[in-house]
């Protein structure tokens, strides 16, 4: 088991990705699919990653990998109904967890900026045969004893439960995160308000960020 | 067990040169950034528009000069072919109008980052402030906030129309408007009001709030302040029907 | 500063082809002109300046000491300049008769500042540095002047009219 995914992830050499290969990642770690929508609901910009926190390898793999391309995007704009209804009873711009799709346990994250435009996060928790899997697993690593194995079993927590408050706020702190960069987008004078951002160095922004608090 | 990751096409949908990028430990992330946009000019010193801080500003001042002969050269831009007054307002009020926008996004950044004080004064904790919802407290945004963020103080004074037909109308005050300064319009423009730009801005703030408005500069001279100007904020019907409801809700 | 409660009776300002471009009577104290007669005060004006200028002679500046390793200083090295080589040549500055005094102001784009005073109005050059200051301000900076056009801006006659009333 862990050496054949060892075979099929060559890249991650280091400590942390060992760890993960010793454990089944699937079982640990969110896949999630983060989109821009502007006022207007045209996307803006989108990006899709895996849980980088606790050894996390970042990359998404969700549920239905042959459907994930337009599935997510389905997903989070059947959302926007209660998104919009969500706009005029809270004034925050941090709306926490709104909607959830049962069919994929996909659970949707809406911030929204003064100016309208709509971050939505879809996380989808790895594909969990039960509940006593999620256990077993924590017992596992926590039986490696390793450095790893606390930052480990906090992250999968997280991944347990898409709504637990700390994964409120890591998500706070993540968009919060890409907030600030999306300003910095709209200060620059060659943007108009519902261009797509194309920006490298923002896609780079919002990956980073997705790996520090995600 | 470990599938190629199916990121790869999904990220391809919106840029599809970036997406090899996930697939790299992320060591080598920063190197791969340069490498990844050939089409991307950086700066000479590697500073991009994302490396800047946005608070920079809060002490660093601009030359009152630059910003009269900048406008100046807008109004002067504005009045080519132009057919009317009414037209060179329109598009004053039009070159406002995205700044508006982009200013509600840097007012919000700006006093979530410095913790409160700005924006929600009565609040005491912390918090970010909240997004209007009401009529009252965006004007109240747009009256303190943002005057102070456009011209160092609050604005002169916050009206609601006395008539019940025209409820949906608000006036914001300015008894010596900045950007009109140094102006002063020819005798046969003398209805003219260039502080439109303004009024332009204003409108930006409101629609990216939410709150389809119309927004006019008017003068309104009084013997002590000769280029006291009002503005008059009109909401549509919309907006007007949905403050009821958020007010038969409770929602401040 | 009693001296300077006494009168500043009015100001013209010549474009650099010598055309009136504002003419404006703050105190009484002369006698009246014609619009007509202002007009060919400044072409007038502008003429003679232009005339005192020219006239105005140039005087040897001093002799660069002659470096030892060079040996000669060469006498094709200019050996006149004006006073200050710094300041353009002003030429007229002011006319004087024993009821008034016109004091004129040129700027560095030939636009040109005359001030009628009475005679005993002292730091009169104070008050046309502030003159320039409020041109420079509400004319040149408002978009709709044009340059070299009359000045038809209400807020430099406001501000212009405020701060020498306020002076007095």
């Amino acid at each position: 088991m862990a050496a054949t995914s060892k075979a099929t992830i060559p890249s991650s050499s280091t400590i942390h990705g060992s760890i993960s290969t010793l454990n089944n990642p699937k079982l640990l770690e969110m896949s999630y699919y983060f989109t821009i929508l502007s006022p207007t609901d045209t996307p803006l910009f989108n990006i899709a990653f895996g849980t980088s926190k606790g050894g996390g390898d970042g990359i998404a793999r969700f549920r239905f990998p042959e459907t994930a391309q337009y599935m997510n995007q389905f997903i989070i704009h059947s959302s926007l109904d209660i998104l919009e209804e969500a706009q005029w009873t809270n004034g925050g711009m941090y709306l926490k967890h709104i909607d959830t799709y049962p069919p994929a346990a996909a659970y949707i994250t809406a911030f929204l900026t003064p100016s309208g435009a709509r971050f939505l996060l879809l996380h989808q928790p790895p594909n969990l045969p039960s509940s006593t899997s999620t256990t077993s697993g924590l017992g596992s690593s926590s039986l490696l004893g390793t450095a790893g194995s606390t930052t480990r079993a906090s992250s999968s927590s997280i991944a347990a439960n898409p709504t637990s408050p700390q994964t409120e706020e890591a998500v706070r702190q993540f968009m919060n995160e890409v907030y600030e960069n999306y300003v910095k987008t709209a200060m620059n004078p060659f943007y108009k308000q519902g261009m797509e951002i194309k920006s490298p160095v923002f896609r780079a922004r919002v990956n980073a960020a997705g790996k520090k608090w995600l | 067990m470990a599938v190629p990751p199916r990121h790869a096409t999904m990220q391809s949908i919106s840029n599809g040169n970036t997406a090899q990028g996930n697939d790299r430990p992320p060591t080598q992330q920063s190197q791969q950034q340069s490498q990844q946009s050939p089409g991307l000019r950086v700066p000479s010193n590697r500073k991009t528009i994302y490396d800047r801080h946005l608070n920079r500003t809060r002490n660093a001042e601009l030359s009152r000069a630059s910003f009269a002969f900048l406008f100046g050269e807008m109004v002067t831009y504005a009045q080519r072919r132009v057919t009317g007054i009414q037209d060179l307002e329109k598009r004053l009020n039009e070159q406002g109008y995205p700044l508006g926008l982009r200013l509600l996004d840097l007012l919000f950044y700006r006093s979530t980052s410095t913790s409160s004080s700005a924006l929600s004064s009565s609040s005491t904790s912390s918090s970010p402030p909240n997004r209007p919802l009401r009529i009252i407290t965006l004007l109240h945004l747009i009256h303190g906030p943002l005057w102070r963020l456009l011209f160092g103080r609050a604005a002169d004074a916050l009206e609601h129309s006395v008539s019940a037909e025209t409820a949906n109308e608000y006036m914001i005050t300015d008894n010596d408007p900045m950007v009109n300064t140094y102006i002063s319009a020819p005798r046969d423009m003398n209805m003219l009001n260039c502080a439109a730009y303004v009024a332009g801005i204003i409108e930006g703030v409101c629609d990216g709030c939410g709150f389809e408005t119309k927004v006019s500069a008017h003068n309104q001279p009084t013997e002590l302040w000769p280029s006291r100007t009002v503005f008059l904020v009109r909401f549509g019907d919309p907006v007007m029907e949905r403050e009821k409801v958020l007010e038969r809700a409770g929602i401040k | 500063m009693s001296d300077n409660t006494r009168g500043v009776f009015s100001l013209i300002i010549i474009n650099k082809a010598g055309g009136l471009i504002y003419q404006r009577e703050f105190q009484a104290g002369l006698r009246k002109l014609s619009t007509n007669d202002y007009l060919v005060l400044a072409g007038t004006f502008h003429g003679v300046h232009a005339i005192t200028r020219s006239i105005t002679p140039k005087i040897p500046i001093a002799q660069p000491t002659p470096s030892p390793a060079t040996g000669t200083t060469g006498p094709a090295a200019p050996g006149y300049s004006y006073p200050n080589p710094g300041v353009p040549v002003s030429g007229l500055d002011y006319l004087e008769t024993d009821k008034f005094r016109l004091t004129c102001f040129q700027t560095l784009t030939g636009t040109k500042f005359l001030l009628f005073t009475d005679p005993l109005t002292g730091s009169v050059e104070g008050i046309i540095q502030k003159i320039y200051e409020l041109y420079a301000d509400y004319v040149m900076k408002n978009p709709f002047y044009q340059i070299e056009m009359p000045v038809r801006c209400e807020a430099f006659d406001r501000h212009l009219g405020a701060w020498l009333r306020g002076r007095t």
